[in-house]
């Protein structure tokens, strides 16, 4: 059997790793644009090829799909899911995990999501405008000063989301500044590039709460969940600096979060049923492959939407993957023949911590983070217990150069999400650059510290939202305006 | 001592000197004297600094000229300490608050061949300009300069190609603490109330020895040397605001935790007890739920809140007096009063108040129960305490004290009462000006 994974970085080198697991040694080819080390390694170890080239463009896929007689395709990224790569590859006849380009619009585009959600009244949306003209998005934020996230409607590879507290009156001036700068930006540049979308940005409102990731496979019709992880944003320290595609993540014991209650998990499960059978509706046709909730418990709702993904997570698929027992290849076969619904996936008891590794750069300016050499000692990491995804990187010559973007993955497990943390940050440096380079990564992340936070911040979120529910009034909006009376906004 | 404030937005586009204002407004209580804010937007340096509260000082003219995407602030107790001090050369700009006392003035001087009459702030950050214009590299010049430093040094600085650095000492006598605000910028301040006053979140303390390094691209932090706790006991009891947290204790909790202390340990029968404004407020209030006593509003202050204790002259202090303590006079009228105190230093404003209660209102009994230990020394590291000589606790017992001031009875707790208050181990914190360790 031939399977051929699109994509090369640290979430398909775990995915290529499920693969590799196979009890029906597969052999494994690639395709992606850059010389992934780990994913290399794979290949020629099942008598498979990496072959470099474009994973968005759909003849190229499909040839190569075709060339090398592959049995199965499976994309790991969003990018050729929204050129329409599944798409020729079904018309084709080839075997392929991955939405295809009309489902993948739940991730691609933020505006269309919402709008889904709305339609279908499925919990955990939130209140959202949609601008097509950048005088109606700045006409918007001058009357209404509040708590926002300004994003691009498109996915912009994570760039450009703007999340402004506007709470304290004095400092509104300021707000409205960066606001109305942010949002010309995002018309001028971050959204300039694309033409495959009519809305150009999203104004949401802002929400508070632990955010979390449950990554979901699909027929289009049963949706299977992954454990939840727990990805962080933010590029530095202490969850500081600019938002990232993520540092690190975890997973704890009892395949569970120790922030999130089996009812929330649950609750979010459905919200993810229901908006996949939503978008069967919507769209049509059917789809099969992989989508994800980035999740957040929030005051409004409890589980809430924040995006989706037509993917696992990167890095959250880190954390997951290698903890799956249930044969890869059995997974794809089912949700190919449509019977998932026979699959129960099973999951080692594990807790877990990815942290990534970023040459400094990411994730503004990746010109300077590209072409770096790096050196990882895979033996001292892995005597450590560690284990290493090859990410942003690209083996040139002999050696590896990185990318501009996270450029490996450090995955740990243990017995606890603290443990698991404390082996990925002793593993941390053996990871360096030959020319001297600066990489940075989240010591926090996994730490008491940090754990203790978020368990804090979910049991004020979950105060709130459990006080609502008792009233009735989830997911609604009552205010008194003085000289107009009562407001009711039902969501 | 000062208050300090850096601001460093990862997003150009942000303009912070606003915000940096309003943190200074949530500082203003560690200083009264001066107020300065500087900012960058990564080419140029721009400083504007004056006499006064932070409110007289910045105009809206100001505020709109100050632009940049970084910055840092100050409020100074010390009328000649005027920061934010920015110092050049050729090329390079360095900007810099400081809040301490350096200890190796003489070592320092010698090393980099700067004057030593300097004060600290400019002292310190003559120093640091030195190390960038030698290593061209701000955050190994700010590594070595702290590396070198003897004493107690919080720092924030900056310099005019977008870079940071932060640094508590070793000892983190004086608080500083980090937060941040969504994707778009990291905040240091000496208090945390500064932090929830931008609206920005709390993350935690800036830990003893613990160094900082900001750009665009990375923010580092690297233990520079291994901590030798010695939090300062002062700030619980008076300096700090109630509603900061420093060193991971809350400032109330340690407030309230003193107001018990004195209702088990220092009980006097009264009809009535009262607060001064604004610190000794939660004392008189846990007192009263511990022992059942009423408590009341006594005072209210006219014009600005003024920190009467660290105003550099006797006139001012006198002045700020009056205005803060018009007494209520229902309150105290026939009554046995029990009056409770942050701090009595030089004894003349519970004198001048115990004369105002006992002979113009007529409380018919006048006690005093101090929720600080005796003040007997000044400060070695460069808080604002008197000279030992005109401390009132470092020459007369209690009883004297009482005599003096023209109360029943007088108290006030010791330095072992206030270390179980703020609950942190003894000897990570610094009693000196209490006569303790």
């Amino acid at each position: 059997m031939k399977v051929l994974i699109v994509g090369g970085g640290s979430r398909e080198h775990a995915i290529t790793d499920a693969f590799y697991r196979s009890t029906h040694d597969p052999r494994i080819y690639a395709i992606s644009s850059n010389a992934n080390p780990g994913i290399l390694r794979i290949c020629k170890e099942t008598g498979g090829e990496l072959i470099k080239g474009k994973i968005t463009d759909p003849v190229f896929v499909a040839d190569t799909a075709e060339r090398i007689g592959a049995d199965l395709v499976f994309i790991g990224p969003e990018e050729p899911l929204f050129h329409g790569v599944p798409d020729k590859l079904e018309n084709r006849g080839i075997p392929v995990i991955g939405l295809n380009s009309k489902a993948s619009e739940i991730e691609k585009s933020k505006a269309f999501m919402r709008q889904l959600m709305w339609k279908y009244k499925i919990p955990g949306r939130l209140r959202f405008k949609a601008f097509k003209s950048i005088e109606d998005a700045l006409a918007y934020i001058e009357e209404y000063a509040e708590s926002v996230a300004i994003k691009p409607a498109r996915q912009a590879g994570g760039k450009g989301v703007k999340v402004i507290a506007d709470i304290q009156a004095y400092l509104r001036k300021v707000k409205e500044e960066i606001k109305k700068k942010h949002t010309e930006r995002i018309f001028s540049s971050i959204m300039a590039k694309y033409r495959d979308i009519e809305d150009k940005i999203l104004i949401e409102e802002k929400v508070e709460g632990p955010e979390y990731t449950i990554q979901c496979i699909t027929d289009g019709e049963t949706v299977l969940a992954f454990p939840p992880v727990q990805d962080n944003k933010h590029a530095f320290e202490m969850e500081m600096g600019p938002e990232t595609g993520g540092m690190g993540s975890i997973s704890g014991r009892g395949n569970m979060l120790p922030f999130l209650t089996k009812e929330e998990y649950r609750e979010s499960i459905k919200i993810i049923e229901s908006v996949v059978k939503a978008l069967r509706k919507e769209i049509g046709q059917e789809f099969r492959g992989v989508i994800s909730g980035q999740m957040m418990l929030t005051m409004v709702w409890g589980p809430t939407i924040i995006e989706f993904y037509a993917r696992f997570g990167d890095p959250e698929g880190v954390n997951v993957l290698p903890l799956l027992e249930t044969d890869m290849i059995d997974i794809c076969e089912a949700i190919l023949s449509k019977k998932l619904h026979k699959i129960k996936l099973r999951f080692r008891d594990r807790a877990t911590v990815v942290k990534a590794i970023a040459p400094r750069g990411y994730p503004n300016r990746r010109d300077l983070a590209r072409n770096h050499p790096l050196i990882v000692d895979e033996d001292k990491i892995g005597k450590l217990g560690g284990r290493v995804f090859y990410g942003s990187v690209d083996l040139v010559n002999g050696k590896m150069l990185t990318g501009g973007s996270r450029a490996v993955e450090i995955y740990a497990e243990g017995e606890s999400i603290e443990e698991a943390a404390e082996i990925a940050e002793k593993c941390v440096a053996f990871v360096r650059t030959e020319d001297g380079w600066g990489l940075f990564h989240r010591s926090d992340i996994g730490s008491p510290f940090s754990l203790r936070r978020m368990i804090e911040l979910a049991e004020l979120v979950r105060s709130v939202y459990t006080y609502r529910k008792s009233r009735g009034i989830l997911g609604k909006y009552i205010d008194w305006i003085p000289g107009r009376g009562k407001i009711v906004y039902e969501f | 001592m000062s208050g300090l404030i850096g601001i460093f937005a990862f997003d150009e586009l942000w303009n912070v000197s606003r915000i940096l204002y309003y943190g200074l407004l949530g500082l203003q209580h560690r200083g009264q004297e001066n107020a300065g804010i500087a900012t960058s937007n990564g080419e140029t340096i721009q400083v504007f600094k004056g006499e006064g509260l932070v409110e007289q000082v910045f105009r809206e003219k100001i505020l709109m000229e100050l632009r940049g995407w970084y910055g840092i602030g100050a409020v100074s107790a010390d009328p000649n300490d005027k920061q934010p001090v920015i110092v050049s050369d050729d090329s390079k700009q360095v900007a810099l608050v400081f809040s301490g006392k350096i200890l190796n003035k003489q070592e320092l001087a010698a090393k980099y061949n700067v004057n030593t009459e300097l004060i600290d702030a400019d002292f310190v950050a003559t120093c640091l300009l030195k190390e960038y214009s030698e290593t061209r590299d701000f955050y190994e010049a700010g590594l070595n300069l702290v590396k070198n430093l003897r004493g107690i040094s919080n720092i924030i600085a900056i310099n005019n190609a977008g870079e940071m650095i932060v640094y508590r000492d070793e000892f983190g006598l004086k608080p500083l603490v980090v937060g941040s605000f969504g994707f778009d910028y990291g905040a240091f301040a000496s208090e945390s109330c500064a932090i929830d006053v931008i609206g920005a979140d709390l993350k935690g303390d800036v830990h003893p020895g613990e160094f900082y390094y900001l750009n665009q691209y990375t923010v580092e932090r690297k233990q520079v040397k291994e901590p030798r706790p010695k939090y300062c006991a002062y700030e619980y009891v008076y300096l700090a605001r109630p509603d900061s947290r420093i060193n991971g204790v809350w400032i109330y909790d340690v407030r309230r935790k003193i107001g018990e202390i004195l209702a088990e340990k220092y009980r006097v029968d009264a009809d009535v007890v009262v607060g001064i404004p604004d610190t000794a407020i939660p004392f008189s209030m846990a007192y009263a739920n511990k022992t059942n006593t009423p408590v009341e509003l006594g005072f209210i202050s006219t014009g600005r809140k003024i920190r009467t204790a660290i105003k550099p002259n006797q006139f001012e202090r006198l002045i700020g007096v009056q205005l803060k303590l018009n007494p209520i006079k229902p309150v105290f009228r026939n009554k046995r009063v029990l009056i409770i105190d942050d701090s009595v230093v030089r004894g003349t404003t519970t004198k001048n108040t115990v004369s105002l209660l006992r002979n113009r209102i007529g409380a018919k009994e006048v006690h005093i129960r101090v929720g600080s230990p005796r003040i007997v020394s000044g400060c070695p590291y460069g808080v604002e305490i008197p000279p030992e000589d005109e401390l009132i606790a470092a020459h007369l017992s209690e009883e004297e004290v009482a005599t003096v001031v023209g109360a029943d009875s007088f108290c006030w707790i010791t330095n072992d009462d206030l270390v179980k208050a703020i609950g942190l181990r003894k000897e990570n914190i610094c009693l000196k000006c209490f006569g303790g360790e």
